[in-house]
């Protein structure tokens, strides 16, 4: 059980509950100390998005108030909306890229077979991989006259091999994800894993002997068993996505065009590049209020799932 | 002369020896003494007492200069600590961040001259002409060049780097008499060097094989390099991007021509270039896959130094850009972006010792060896006696040499105003949208250029930019040609 | 069909899928390392050399090796570039610098996290809705702090410092670290606790002997994979370093030369370098990894 709290006897309920006290403060206080610490940094961006400074020709604290215009500014602009388009598209692809390519593995490879832990070990090396390694190695493989079309050369006829993975801008786009998918599937492919591996094997067995057949049985007891692994797969690996910046900066910084401009680089560009730092801070708390909005949704989600998940088991434990 | 220095003299020189043994280099080895240009920064330096700096340079480009900063440190006690090797699309906003926060953490940055006003309205940079005058440093550089380190009259970088782009075309395809009678079959007329961009292309296009893994042009389209060529072609069609009240001249007919001229080298480049930088296209032209570009003068050296092992050495023709009759006259201009200097930080407690460091570097005999040299030529000839120096001649041969001054005499730069960053971002993002096609006709792209730069310049302020302007104009070269 | 037909053919799907995956992880990361051992020639060559005939450790010498150590004959021949830096060897100091940071940061988030979690899972001293919205601190991407993190950390003069990126780090992988060790506290049966209390063990000792040792492989699990994050953050170690406390990830961007075009060789060859410690730990600790990765969805 999640809350289980100790049985003390009487006599000694007071100080027990003193100890906890202090235990809780003694945790809690650090991580506050450290939260105000950092609280300036909110702060100051706060007074960022509502004064206009142009850094090069005034000290921060003197610039400009301007109240909602650089909100106005973001909101009604088609860059924002635009990058904030691709950012979407990009955390639903690739999401449920891994989700699909790493639940088929875990499905594939759950239970013991000759060479599991060959497989497994391969397969969790992408997450080890260093997202910047992969970026400048995707720069390497890639070409028109790459490796990578090299090799599908020796599979597919002519044209078909000599795809421009990045110059092209509508596919541009879809490269990364799909680099985004071979790096983070381990994570998907590693929690459906401990997810699989895990469930009671009971259900299965008198379901098995009743008759039920190998997809009935994953969609009628497995699958519902799995859902909350699933969603909190799913919830993790979208918000993550959402802030990918070293692949798809280090391999074409947001080009060709705007073609691959999510809101982490154009955050980038209009922070960094054009100094644009009021701008920047507005759209920050944009994103952020966009990101909270999603973040709150899936909560809701997960903690129906977890009460759900706990419901369930209490049941179990009470009848048995 | 210390057994140290005379062991890595031999040593640089070594390279160049043993592939083109001869008297001449050897002979040149002599010139690497100190001489009295040194000698006075060095005094200079003395009285200074030591220190120890920290710098912002350009990436790979840090190569050149460890042997320097030993001997400077031996004669002064002045040295370079610790250097921060950014990637090169970095150093201007993090040059921007450290202003920001007025840190006096660097000493020395190795940015674009481009970032010159920015930096100084951020109140960053330190001006260097009393520091010069006091150690008897005199800057010279080729033509009008001195201008790209100046800003309101005074000299705020030491020069590292005099990039230029001359015009690179193949030699043996273009010599080939075969081609020659092909393209005076077809044309009518005798394939000669291009006068104009229109000539360019028309030889570009004969040149384009794309089967055979040859591309006609190897300029940069891609988003962080495209408006370089962009101004180029601005310029020679007698353009200016602002006019003199400071409002963006980027609809005007000049403009929308050399957006045309700009684009139309996508028919001749190779497919991919809307998404390559230097990193692909460096060793395209160098493994001989380009039949011709504009494109930095180190690419001569690497191309043409003995010791670069290069495919194509002795391969290419270096010339004149092509021009314009757009005007009504013929005008060549090539360009110089991003020309990199040594910048002093105003607020480093070192910025004295810094700056007699940036001299040391950038008096004439250590910056040919650093221009010169055989391997690493990254840093391409600025100061006027490199232009006869044997030991950069040997590197980027007579023909090299020359077509890198007659570019430097006509050379422009991008907008030398503050907010460069931001006038710059908004020309490459509209221009690659462009080259892939996003975006269509030069009024639509143009036109929304026009749109973003009146913010910008909104934002930088029109008074300020009035001012900046003269400086900006008095940059342009004089002549239509070089003499 | 009977069943047996449908295992056997059940094995021969489950192998083939699993090797066409294995192609497809194995082939970027073997490019890499096969890049490493490449001449300059063949970086780019084509059709592409997938191993070169001429393999050597040059590329390694040219970014691991010293500086001032003599030239090799291989790089002799092969005129390779030293890249040399200022004082010290980079990649080394930079190495030096991903380890220590990250490996101090992920300590100390998985330690914090494994008390705090210990709390809530125990005490509740953190409600439910309290450790979901912990999990927002995850979701704000980090470049939306980026520009205001950088003027507060010169202020207070923590740019530039390993303890400016040990604390960024430390708060942004917490919510991690407390959700993954949670899952495993909560396993813990209450009454080994109890029974240590009772001959006499404090709170902090039943947690430490007792509680711990019992959660150990969630711990190693949550370090290995907090460790993934810390170790190969980008944005934030370039934004907040500056000549001190540069990362691995951050040398890695560097080998680029106008005068050569990228340098994919060295790159390969740090990239190798930046990979190798990850992979190993990984592989040690595998059989840890899949009990971490439930964060208390999954009741066994």
């Amino acid at each position: 059980m999640a809350t289980a709290t100790i049985a003390q006897p009487k006599g000694r309920r007071s100080t027990r509950a003193r100890g906890v006290r202090v235990f809780k403060w003694s945790v809690l206080s650090p991580l506050i100390l450290l939260f105000l610490f950092l609280m300036p940094v909110f702060l100051l961006q706060i007074y960022f998005s509502f004064h206009s400074w142009t850094v090069y020709l005034s000290t921060w604290f003197d610039a400009e108030y301007v109240g909602l215009e650089l909100f106005q500014e973001v909101l009604g602009e088609e860059r924002f909306w635009n990058a904030m388009g691709r950012s979407l598209l990009f955390a639903g692809l690739s999401t449920l890229g891994c989700f699909i390519c790493g639940f088929a593995l875990a499905l594939l490879m759950y239970r013991p077979f000759k060479g599991q832990a060959f497989f497994y070990i391969l397969f969790i090396l992408p997450m080890l991989t260093v997202p910047v390694v992969i970026a400048y190695t995707a720069d390497m493989l890639l070409y028109e006259k790459g490796p990578i079309n090299g090799f599908l050369s020796y599979f597919l006829p002519g044209d078909l091999s000599k795809f421009t993975w990045l110059s092209n801008p509508n596919f541009a786009i879809f490269t990364i994800i799909l680099l985004e998918v071979w790096n983070w599937t381990p994570f998907v492919f590693i929690i459906m894993l401990a997810g699989l591996s895990s469930l009671p094997t009971e259900p299965v067995e008198a379901a098995r002997i009743l008759g039920a057949s190998r997809l009935q049985i994953f969609r009628e007891i497995q699958l519902p068993l799995l859902r909350p692994v699933i969603f909190l797969a799913l919830i993790l690996r979208f918000l993550e996505a959402m802030a990918e910046f070293p692949k798809t900066w280090g391999l074409i910084q947001g080009g060709p065009g705007t073609a691959t401009e999510t809101i982490p680089i154009y955050l980038y560009f209009t922070t960094w590049v054009s100094f644009d730092i009021s701008k920047g801070a507005a759209m920050s708390y944009v994103v952020m209020v966009i990101m909270i909005f999603i973040v709150l949704t899936a909560i809701y989600v997960l903690r129906r799932e977890k009460r759900a998940l706990d419901a369930l088991h209490e049941t179990s434990r009470t009848e048995a | 002369m210390s057994e140290k220095q005379i062991k890595r003299r031999s040593l640089l020189k070594a390279g160049l020896a043993t592939a083109v043994a001869g008297p001449a280099v050897l002979g040149g080895a002599g010139k690497a003494q100190a001489g009295p240009e040194e000698d006075a920064v060095i005094k200079a330096g003395k009285k200074l007492g030591g220190a120890k700096l920290n710098g912002m340079m350009w990436g790979l480009y840090w190569r050149n200069y460890p042997d320097l900063n030993r001997e400077f440190n031996k004669a002064t006690g002045i040295s370079m600590d610790k250097v921060s090797d950014v990637p090169n699309l970095q150093i201007p906003q993090r040059a921007m961040a450290e202003a920001i926060t007025r840190s006096g953490k660097f000493d020395i940055f190795h940015v674009e001259s481009m970032m010159i006003p920015s930096l100084v309205a951020a109140g960053m940079l330190e001006p260097l002409d009393d520091y010069m005058k006091a150690a008897g440093f005199d800057l010279k550089m080729v033509g009008n060049f001195e201008t790209f380190m100046t800003y309101q009259g005074k000299t705020y970088a030491m020069p590292t780097d005099g990039n230029v782009c001359p015009q690179f075309i193949r030699k043996d395809l273009f010599d080939n008499p075969d081609e020659r009678k092909a393209f005076a079959d077809k044309h009518g007329k005798k394939l000669a060097w291009p006068v104009t961009w229109e000539d360019e292309l028309e030889i570009m296009k004969h040149f384009h094989r794309p089967d055979k893994e040859l591309y006609g042009f190897g300029g940069l389209r891609d988003k962080a390099n495209s408006s370089f060529w962009y101004w180029m072609y601005l310029y020679s069609a007698g353009g200016f991007p602002f006019d003199d009240d400071a409002n963006p001249t980027l609809n005007t007919p000049a403009a929308e021509y050399a957006f045309d001229t700009w684009l139309a080298r996508k028919q001749v480049s190779h497919p991919e270039a809307g998404a390559w930088g230097s990193p692909q296209m460096i060793p395209r032209i160098r493994n001989g896959k380009i039949f011709s570009c504009q494109y930095w003068d180190g690419i001569i050296a690497a191309i043409e130094s003995p010791t670069a092992g290069t495919k194509t050495r002795g391969m290419w023709h270096y010339g004149l850009v092509p021009g314009s009759k757009f005007s009504g006259r013929l005008i060549h201009r090539a360009f110089s972006a991003p020309v990199m200097g040594m910048v002093v930080n105003r607020h480093s407690p070192r910025k004295k010792q810094a700056v007699a460091w940036a001299m040391y570097m950038s008096t004439y005999k250590n910056s040919a060896e650093v221009v010169g040299h055989p391997k690493f030529t990254f840093h391409d000839p600025w100061h006027p006696k490199h232009m006869t120096d044997p030991q950069v001649t040997k590197v980027y041969t007579k023909a090299g040499i020359k077509s890198v001054e007659d570019n430097l005499l006509v050379t422009c730069p991008p907008p030398y105003v503050t907010g460069y960053q931001e006038f710059k971002e908004v020309v490459d993002r509209n221009l690659s949208e462009a080259y892939a096609g996003r975006k269509k006709g030069a009024k639509k792209v143009m036109g929304d250029i026009q749109k973003e730069w009146a913010k910008i310049i909104r934002k930088v302020g029109k008074r300020k930019l009035k001012r900046e302007l003269p400086f900006y104009k008095a940059m342009m070269p004089k002549v239509d040609k070089p003499m | 069909m009977n069943r047996v037909t449908k295992a056997r053919l059940f094995t021969i799907f489950r192998y083939a899928m699993l090797f066409i995956w294995s192609v497809i992880v194995a082939f970027p990361i073997f490019w890499i390392v096969s890049t490493s051992f490449k001449p300059d020639w063949e970086w780019h060559a084509w059709p592409p050399v997938y191993w070169s005939k001429e393999a050597s450790w040059v590329n390694y010498q040219a970014v691991w090796g010293r500086p001032e150590s003599p030239r090799t004959a291989t790089e002799e021949k092969t005129q390779t570039a030293r890249y040399e830096s200022a004082s010290a060897n980079k990649p080394w100091q930079a190495l030096w610098n991903s380890l220590y940071i990250a490996i101090t940061a992920t300590a100390l988030s998985v330690a914090f996290g494994a008390i705090l979690a210990y709390g809530v899972s125990r005490y509740r001293i953190l409600s439910e809705i309290r450790m979901f919205q912990l999990l927002v601190l995850r979701m704000i991407p980090p470049i939306v702090v980026a520009a205001p993190l950088t003027l507060y950390y010169s202020a207070i003069h923590l740019m530039d410092t390993a303890l400016g990126l040990v604390i960024v780090y430390f708060i942004t992988t917490l919510p991690y670290s407390v959700w993954m060790t949670k899952s495993f506290v909560d396993e813990v049966p209450v009454e080994i606790e109890q029974a240590a209390e009772i001959l006499g063990a404090t709170k902090w000792q039943a947690i430490r002997e007792v509680v711990f040792p019992l959660i150990r492989s969630g711990i190693v699990a949550t370090f290995l994979f907090i460790l993934i994050l810390t170790w190969s953050e980008y944005l934030l170690s370039l934004m907040l370093s500056k000549v001190d406390v540069v990362t691995l990830p951050v040398q890695l961007a560097k080998y680029e030369g106008s005068d050569e075009g990228r340098v994919y060789g060295h790159q390969a060859a740090l990239a190798v370098g930046i990979t190798l410690p990850l992979m190993i730990i990984g592989i040690f600790i595998r059989k840890h990894l899949v009990r971490g990765f439930t964060f208390g969805m999954v009741k066994r």
